[in-house]
């Protein structure tokens, strides 16, 4: 990865565009998204700082500052800012950045390894019962005030497994440790805590109308 | 005299225009004197209807305002609500059929084409004329050519179909868009700025067709688009139809079947019934009159405003659905929203005001008129683009999903619904077949499960290939979402960095070739257009140069000789004659008769100029 402007020299705090003389800088492969916000890859980001970074560098790089500058230059703000915007999206999502972490250290993608860790299993088997049953509940009925318990219980175990997940990725594992196997696994939880509470969000909405 | 504007620029950049093109009315403006501005020539309200005339002897049409004088005398030939047609196909557009006069028909690419007076117009054409029309207004409000770049305006849920036609109807005005921007997202800037906004937005934009709403954050300048929803389908126009309905229902017992399908009919009762909708803003009660003496047709009823309240229920319960979405799609409450801004002529309607007061939980803003917000912020947008300023920036998102048609005609999503923009993603293709060199693909736009139910924006093949053994091939394609929301494919094949060319066959658009096939066929209406556009020009300068003599030559009189005097007042006789003409070459002689006869006073003006400079007077007080 580059680390100097290519037109005046001066360190780059983002392969992006050289903030000290406004060049854009040309990548010559995609970078790592904490490379272009200047982070140290791991679990844990400072939303507000990223935000802070996201609004600097855009007025630094968007297209709508380089209207009268060549094709080329425009096309080169449109790529580097589509590069900005990407990076934040997945810096800001913590499932994203996780799996983001994961697979750079050659860790399983979600379509390698789809399990689920055991202890879990059996409780996401209660759970399910629970959702079928509010799904042909009446509003009212005690099976909907066990769903919207659900929604409860389902947030806070979201934010367990995530804590656990961070943990694990705190400091970084080993390139290719089978903890990647564990954390995927974990995220794979995740994942079906997500769906269930969109699940349970719909259902609420129907009810509603 | 040397009639030369005192107009210095502080950058090189031309000036770029807001061009809102809306469904009922278009609207232009600039910035200037470090604010946006709606251009207004003297005695014009700066609104520009959105309307078509074709003259039966196959004249020039005529746009504008004069063609809704027109179409209450006589319906027949006009055409209404062109943006309804853009960038869609013939089974979208059945409901809205009637606000045209002509024969709509789709050629083979789904492209909607209308047979009036004998020859064929693609909505994009229609555009391109009511646009030449917005820039002539332009050009008369500045006295002047303010060149020929744009900033045009669309509803935030614009497909890329939509875009493109739009972009392509400026193109054939001979305008150059810098940049399309989405409609409630101008609004914000104009709203923005005028308040000197920060907190978190929401923009409520019922136009004439179309209903979008948009959330966004506004910080330092920085005007962030955190989601957008809306409905193509839903507008004023939906509300007139309520009432239509309700006299169509009367009528059709006295009129029968085949007049009640006449266009005429139907275009008389569309207009009636937009009077009474803007009647009932105002008052309690309205009164839907349709007269028409040939078919002998006198009808009225009186409507009242809780009649049509209950009318406009369904209608207004969709958008506060859709507001419903873009809260939900933002992680935000309705407690969230520190300001409610209201877009849009429909926007007058008290029922719609009383229910978005009561969803948002705050009274929305109407400090700006709600049809020129979005030519104002347009032009902000402009004055950005042209280098006028770094201290605000636009940040939008994709209003809808992209993605690939699957062999079982689901969807795969490639770039997800409120990604800012620009963005891109990447998909890796292989071949199937030894030696293949193409690869073909389907681009769908929407937020289904089937591609059946999205809209098809192209079919993509992609050629030059390197032949390889089957599934050797990376062939990475990049999907990328610009600034203006708008899609462009490439692809490189990336064991040997061979770029693959993409052909697209767009859905309900124009090919390049046929912009440029349109473009070289207004060439030969060229001579014939370029004089008019010439003569247009030498009258509005020569209007320009006799007011400008005029305003100093009392004063300048006793300066000069009696040879003069006769001469000035011969050329101003000859100007004010001249606004009745429409050949170039004569008006052109006018002019330049003008400026030789007028030298004199501009020497006399310069030179007590420069005495009274030095006796410390403006040339005001001379």
């Amino acid at each position: 990865m580059k680390t100097n402007c290519s037109e005046c020299e001066a360190e780059l705090a983002t392969p992006l565009v050289c903030e000290a003389c406004g060049a854009l800088q040309v990548c010559a492969e995609s970078p790592t998204p904490f490379a272009v916000m200047g982070l140290e890859p791991g679990p844990v980001v400072d939303h507000a700082a990223l935000k802070k970074r996201l609004l600097e560098l855009s007025r630094a790089m968007h297209p709508d500052f380089f209207g009268g500058a060549s094709e080329e230059q425009q096309q080169l703000a449109i790529d580097n800012t589509a590069e900005l915007n990407s990076a934040f999206e997945l810096l800001s999502d913590d499932m994203a950045r996780a799996d983001w972490l994961v697979r750079s250290l050659g860790g399983p993608k979600e379509s390698d390894e789809r399990q689920m860790p055991q202890a879990f299993l059996i409780e996401v088997m209660e759970w399910n019962e629970l959702l079928e049953e509010a799904r042909d509940a009446e509003p009212g009925s005690k099976e909907h005030a066990a769903a919207h318990e659900l929604g409860a219980t389902l947030e806070n175990e979201r934010k367990t497994i995530m804590q656990a997940v961070r943990d694990a990725l705190t400091p970084l594992p080993e390139s290719g440790s089978t903890a990647l196997i564990d954390i995927r696994k974990q995220m794979n939880a995740v994942r079906y805590v997500d769906r269930a509470l969109a699940q349970l969000a719909e259902l609420a909405l129907e009810a509603n109308h | 005299m040397a009639f030369f504007e005192l107009n210095v620029l502080n950058n090189a950049q031309e000036p770029i225009l807001g061009i809102d093109l809306g469904t009922t009315n278009s609207l232009v403006a600039i910035w200037r004197d470090g604010r946006p501005q709606v251009l207004k020539p003297e005695g014009h309200s700066g609104q520009i209807p959105s309307a078509l005339y074709f003259p039966e002897n196959g004249e020039q049409p005529i746009v504008g305002q004069a063609v809704r004088e027109r179409a209450l005398v006589d319906p027949v030939g006009t055409v209404f609500s062109v943006k309804r047609f853009m960038g869609r196909g013939l089974k979208d557009v059945q409901e809205e059929l009637s606000s045209v006069q002509f024969p709509a028909s789709e050629n083979e690419n789904g492209l909607i084409e209308f047979n009036i007076r004998g020859r064929m117009y693609t909505p994009q054409e229609l555009s391109a004329l009511i646009l030449m029309r917005v820039h002539d207004i332009a050009c008369k409000a500045l006295e002047g050519h303010p060149g020929q770049r744009i900033v045009i305006t669309v509803p935030a849920y614009f497909d890329d179909a939509q875009r493109q036609a739009t972009r392509d109807a400026a193109r054939l005005a001979g305008l150059e868009v810098v940049r399309i921007i989405n409609e409630p997202t101008a609004a914000s800037l104009a709203f923005g700025l005028d308040q000197k906004q920060q907190g978190t937005v929401a923009v409520y934009d019922l136009g004439g067709g179309t209903f979008d709403v948009s959330i966004l954050a506004i910080e330092d300048g920085v005007f962030r688009v955190l989601s957008t929803t809306g409905d193509t389908h839903l507008g004023g126009d939906d509300f007139d139809r309520a009432l239509m309905e309700l006299a169509y229902d009367d009528l059709l017992p006295q009129v029968g079947e085949e007049t009640a399908q006449d266009s005429a009919f139907l275009q008389a009762l569309r207009l009636s019934a937009e009077r009474t909708k803007i009647a009932l803003s105002q008052h309690l009660e309205a009164e839907y009159r349709i007269v028409i003496p040939e078919s002998d047709i006198r009808y009225h009823r009186e409507i009242k405003r809780s009649e049509f309240d209950a009318l406009s229920q369904p209608l207004i319960e969709k958008t506060l659905d859709s507001c419903r979405q873009a809260l939900s799609d933002a992680g935000l409450e309705t407690s969230d929203i520190d300001e409610v801004v209201l877009v849009g002529g429909s926007t007058r309607i008290p029922a719609v005001r009383e229910a978005v007061e009561k969803f948002f939980g705050r009274k929305p803003h109407m400090e700006l008129n709600p049809d020129e917000v979005v030519a104002l912020g347009a032009a902000v947008q402009g004055h950005i683009l042209s280098g006028g300023t770094r201290d605000i920036l636009l940040m939008d998102v994709v209003s809808l999903s992209l993605g690939l048609e699957t062999v079982g005609g689901g969807v795969d999503k490639v770039i997800v619904r409120n990604s800012p923009i620009p963005c891109q993603a990447t998909e890796t293709y292989t071949t199937n077949v030894d030696n293949q060199t193409g690869i073909k693909f389907t681009v769908i736009q929407g937020e289904r499960e089937l591609a059946g139910d999205c809209r098809t924006l192209g079919h993509f093949e992609l050629k030059g290939i390197p032949p390889m053994p089957a599934g050797l091939p990376r062939v990475a394609v990049r999907f990328q979402v610009d600034a203006n929301g708008m899609l462009s494919v490439t692809a490189k094949e990336q064991s040997t960095g061979i770029s693959a060319s993409i052909e697209v066959k767009p859905m309900h658009g124009l090919t390049d070739e046929e912009v440029e096939t349109m473009l070289m066929a207004s060439y030969d209406h060229a001579q014939a257009d370029f004089d008019n556009r010439r003569a247009a020009d030498l009258r509005v300068e020569i209007a320009r140069m006799c007011r400008a003599t005029r305003a100093h030559y009392e004063e300048a009189k006793p300066m000069l000789d009696r040879e003069t005097i006769e001469d000035i007042d011969d050329v101003l006789l000859a100007g004010d004659e001249a606004e009745k003409s429409n050949l170039p070459d004569e008006l052109q002689k006018v002019r330049d008769e003008i400026e030789r006869a007028t030298l004199p006073l501009a020497a006399v003006l310069m030179d007590a100029v420069a005495k009274s400079a030095m006796a410390g007077k403006t040339l005001d007080e001379l």
